[in-house]
C-alpha cells in the first residue's frame, strides 16, 4: 500500500496541473473547431461553373458563380459543374495538345471509331466532333451514371445511322452539311429520352475520306477527270486554230466574188452607155461614120506594123516569095 | 470511485457512438436504399434522398443505384442472314426498376452485368443473324429513292446527249425493318427476359457495325475496282469528246469552205448574168453596128506590131491606092 501512497501525490499534482491548464485545452479545441467551421463553410464558384448542393444526401439547389456559405463538416456537399463552357468530344481522332501555336493531334489511329458502313455497303472514314453544354447540372450528375459515355455512345450510333442512309459518294461530297445537321438533331433526340441534362450545340464533320486502302483509287478518278479536261481542251484548241481562219478566208472569197461581180456590172453598164451614145450618133450619118471608124482603125493598125506586103489581086501563090524563117519552120 | 466513473462514462460514449452510427444513414440523390432485417428486406425501398434511421445491429442498409446505367457489350462477330460476317458492337442503357427483385436475384451491379452480357449478346446475335446486313446498316429507303432520282437524271442527261460520268452500279436492296427498329427489337426481347431481375432496358444502340477483316478487304477491293472503272470511263469519255471535236473541225471546215465557194460562185454568176443583160439590152439597139465597132476594136487589140500582113491590092483599105474613085 505504501507504493500507492507514494503514487497519490503524483496524481494529485497532475490533477492540479490539469485543472490549471484545462482552459488552454478548451481554447485549442475551440480554435480547431472554428477554423474547421470556416474553412468548410465558405466556398467560391468560378464564373464558368455552377454548383449542385447536397445536404445530407438531399439535393437543395444549384448555385450560380460567386462566394457562398454552406453547412460545415460534410453536412452540405457541393459538386461543381462547368455549365457555360462548350465541351467537346472527338471521334476518329484526338487533339493531343493545343498549347503550341499549331494544334497537334494524337498519332494513333482511331479507325474503329471512324470507319463506317454507308448505305451502298461501302466504307467511309468519317471524323467528327460533338460540341455540347451541360444544361442541367443536377440531371447531369444524378440522371445517368456515365453521362459522357452516353454522349459518346449515342454520337457514334447516330453518326453511323445517318451515314448508313446515304451512298458513299454523297457522304464524301455533297452530303456533309446534311449529315451534320441530321446527326445533331437525332443525337439530341436520343439524349432527351435519357433526360440527362445535356444540350448538343453542334456536330461538325472533320475529315471525311474513303478508307486508307481505297484512297489512291479515288485520286485516280480525280486524275482521270483532269486528264479528260485536258484532252477536251486540246481538241478545242485545235478547233480554234482552224475554224476562225477558215471563216475569215470564206468571207474573203465572198468579198472577192462580190468585187468581181460589181466590176463586171460596172464595166457592162459603162460599155453599154458608151455604145448607146455612139450608136445614136451613128444613126444620124451611118455611112460616113462607118467609113471613118474603119479607116481610123486601119490607120492605127497598119501604122503599128513593121512589115506589110501588098500584092496584086491577080497574083496567085504568093507564099514562095517569103523567105521567112518562121514560115519555113512551119512548112517543115 | 473516480476511475470507475470515468471508465463508465467512456463506455457510454463509445456505446452511444456505435448505436448512433449504426442507426443513422444517408440516402444520396441517385440512390435508393433497402433495409433488411437479418437478410430479409423489410418495408418499401427508400426512394427519396435524405437522413434515415434504423435499428442498429439487426437491420442492414443496401444501396441501389437508381440512375440510368450503361452496359457496354463486347464486340462480337455475327453472320447475317445473307451470310456476311460483321462485327457488332452494342451498348445499352438500363436501370433498376424493382430494387427488391434486383437485390434478391442478382444482388448488385456486377451480378446484373453478367445477366445483361448473356441476355443482350444472345438477343443481338439472334436478331442480327435473322436479318440481312442492310437492315442493320440503313434505317430508311431514302437512299433507294435518291438513287432512283439520280438514275432518272442520268437517263435524262443521256437523252440530251451529255456525257455521263458517274453511273449508279447495281440495285440497292430495300430495307423492311431498319437499323433503329432492329435495336428496338433487341431492347424489347432482352427487356422481357430482364424484367424478372427488376431491370428495365431503356435502349440498345449499335455503336459500331463493321465488316469482319477478310470481308473488309473484299469490300475495299470492290471499291477500288469500281473507282478504276469510273476513272477508265472518264478517260474514254474524254477521248470520245476529243474525237467529236475533231469531227466537228472537219465538218465545219468543209462546210465553211464549200459554202463560201458556193456563195462566191452564185455572186459571180449573178454578176455576169446582170452584165449580160445590160449588154444585150444596149446592143440590141443596133446589133449590126455593134458587131462592126466591136470588130474594129478587137482588131486593134489583137493584132500587134510583130504581125506580118499580106494585103491584097483590092482590099477596102487600099481602095484609093490604085485609083482615086
Amino acid at each position: 500500500m505504501s507504493n500507492g501512497r507514494d503514487f497519490d501525490p503524483d496524481i494529485e499534482k497532475f490533477k492540479q496541473e490539469f485543472k490549471k491548464n484545462i482552459k488552454y485545452l478548451y481554447l485549442a479545441v475551440g480554435a480547431i473547431l472554428l477554423i474547421g467551421f470556416f474553412t468548410s463553410s465558405f466556398y467560391t464558384i468560378e464564373p464558368d461553373e455552377e454548383a449542385v448542393v447536397i445536404r445530407l444526401g438531399k439535393y437543395i439547389g444549384t448555385y450560380p458563380p460567386g462566394p457562398h456559405l454552406k453547412l460545415p463538416f460534410g453536412i452540405d456537399k457541393l459538386i461543381k459543374v462547368q455549365t457555360t463552357r462548350v465541351l467537346q468530344e472527338e471521334f476518329g481522332f484526338r487533339t493531343h495538345s493545343t498549347r503550341e501555336r499549331r494544334t497537334s493531334y494524337a498519332e494513333d489511329n482511331f479507325d474503329n471509331e471512324s470507319l463506317m458502313l454507308t448505305g451502298d455497303l461501302n466504307v467511309a472514314d468519317v471524323e467528327w466532333v460533338v460540341h455540347y453544354k451541360i444544361s442541367d447540372p443536377f440531371k447531369f450528375i444524378f440522371q445517368t451514371s456515365e453521362p459522357i459515355t452516353n454522349v459518346r455512345d449515342v454520337s457514334e450510333s447516330i453518326m453511323r445511322r445517318v451515314v448508313g442512309d446515304r451512298a458513299v459518294s454523297e457522304v464524301l461530297t455533297t452530303g456533309r452539311k446534311d449529315v451534320s445537321i441530321q446527326a445533331r438533331e437525332l443525337i439530341q433526340e436520343v439524349l432527351d429520352r435519357y433526360d440527362l441534362g445535356i444540350s448538343i450545340q453542334t456536330v461538325k464533320l472533320q475529315d471525311v475520306n474513303p478508307p486508307e486502302k481505297v484512297r489512291p483509287s479515288f485520286n485516280e478518278v480525280n486524275e482521270a477527270k483532269q486528264e479528260q479536261e485536258k484532252v477536251i481542251n486540246q481538241a478545242e484548241k485545235a478547233y480554234n486554230d482552224v475554224i476562225p481562219e477558215a471563216r475569215g478566208k470564206a468571207e474573203k472569197s465572198i468579198s472577192e466574188a462580190e468585187a468581181f461581180a460589181a466590176a463586171l456590172i460596172n464595166t457592162a453598164t459603162g460599155d453599154a452607155a458608151k455604145f448607146l451614145a455612139i450608136a445614136k450618133e451613128y444613126k444620124v450619118a451611118p455611112e460616113v461614120t462607118r467609113r471613118r471608124l474603119y479607116i481610123e482603125t486601119m490607120e492605127e493598125l497598119f501604122s503599128r506594123m513593121e512589115n506589110i506586103v501588098i500584092v496584086d489581086e491577080k497574083v496567085k501563090g504568093v507564099l514562095p516569095i517569103f523567105n521567112d524563117a518562121s514560115l519555113v519552120r512551119a512548112e517543115k | 470511485m473516480q476511475q470507475v466513473k470515468l471508465i463508465v462514462i467512456g463506455f457510454i460514449i463509445l456505446f452511444s457512438v456505435i448505436i448512433v452510427s449504426g442507426s443513422v444513414f444517408i440516402v444520396t440523390e441517385g440512390q435508393l436504399a433497402i433495409i433488411t432485417e437479418l437478410g430479409k428486406p423489410i418495408r418499401e425501398p427508400l426512394i427519396n434522398a435524405g437522413l434515415y434511421f434504423k435499428i442498429p445491429f439487426f437491420q442492414e442498409v443496401r444501396y441501389v443505384d437508381k440512375r440510368i446505367l450503361t452496359w457496354d457489350g463486347f464486340p462480337s462477330e455475327i453472320p447475317t442472314k445473307d451470310k456476311k460476317y460483321i462485327k457488332v458492337d452494342t451498348t445499352a442503357r438500363w436501370r433498376v426498376i424493382d430494387a427488391l427483385k434486383f437485390i434478391q436475384t442478382v444482388r448488385n451491379e456486377r451480378g446484373a452485368k453478367a445477366r445483361l452480357d448473356a441476355i443482350l449478346d444472345a438477343t443481338t446475335r439472334d436478331v442480327i443473324s435473322n436479318n440481312n446486313l442492310v437492315e442493320a446498316v440503313r434505317n430508311s429507303n431514302q437512299i433507294v429513292k435518291n438513287i432512283e432520282d439520280a438514275k432518272r437524271e442520268i437517263e435524262a442527261k443521256k437523252a440530251r446527249g451529255e456525257a455521263v460520268v458517274e453511273e449508279i452500279s447495281g440495285e440497292i436492296e430495300k430495307v423492311t425493318i431498319g437499323r433503329e427498329k432492329l435495336s428496338e427489337i433487341i431492347a424489347r426481347d432482352a427487356g422481357k427476359e430482364l424484367e424478372s431481375f427488376g431491370i428495365k432496358i431503356i435502349d440498345v444502340q449499335f455503336r459500331r457495325i463493321s465488316y469482319e477483316k477478310s470481308v473488309e478487304n473484299k469490300v475495299y477491293e470492290r471499291m477500288i475496282s469500281e473507282r478504276q472503272k469510273i476513272a477508265q470511263k472518264i478517260r474514254s469519255i474524254g477521248q470520245g469528246e476529243r474525237a467529236k471535236i475533231e469531227g466537228r473541225v472537219t465538218k465545219d471546215l468543209q462546210g465553211i469552205e464549200s459554202e463560201a465557194y458556193k456563195d462566191a460562185q452564185v455572186i459571180r454568176g449573178n454578176g455576169e448574168a446582170k452584165a449580160f443583160k445590160i449588154y444585150a439590152k444596149a446592143l440590141s439597139f443596133d446589133p449590126e453596128f455593134y458587131s462592126f465597132v466591136r470588130s474594129l476594136e478587137a482588131y486593134r487589140k489583137s493584132i500587134g506590131s510583130k504581125t506580118k500582113f499580106i494585103l491584097s491590092q483590092d482590099a477596102e483599105f487600099l481602095r484609093y491606092l490604085k485609083r482615086t474613085k
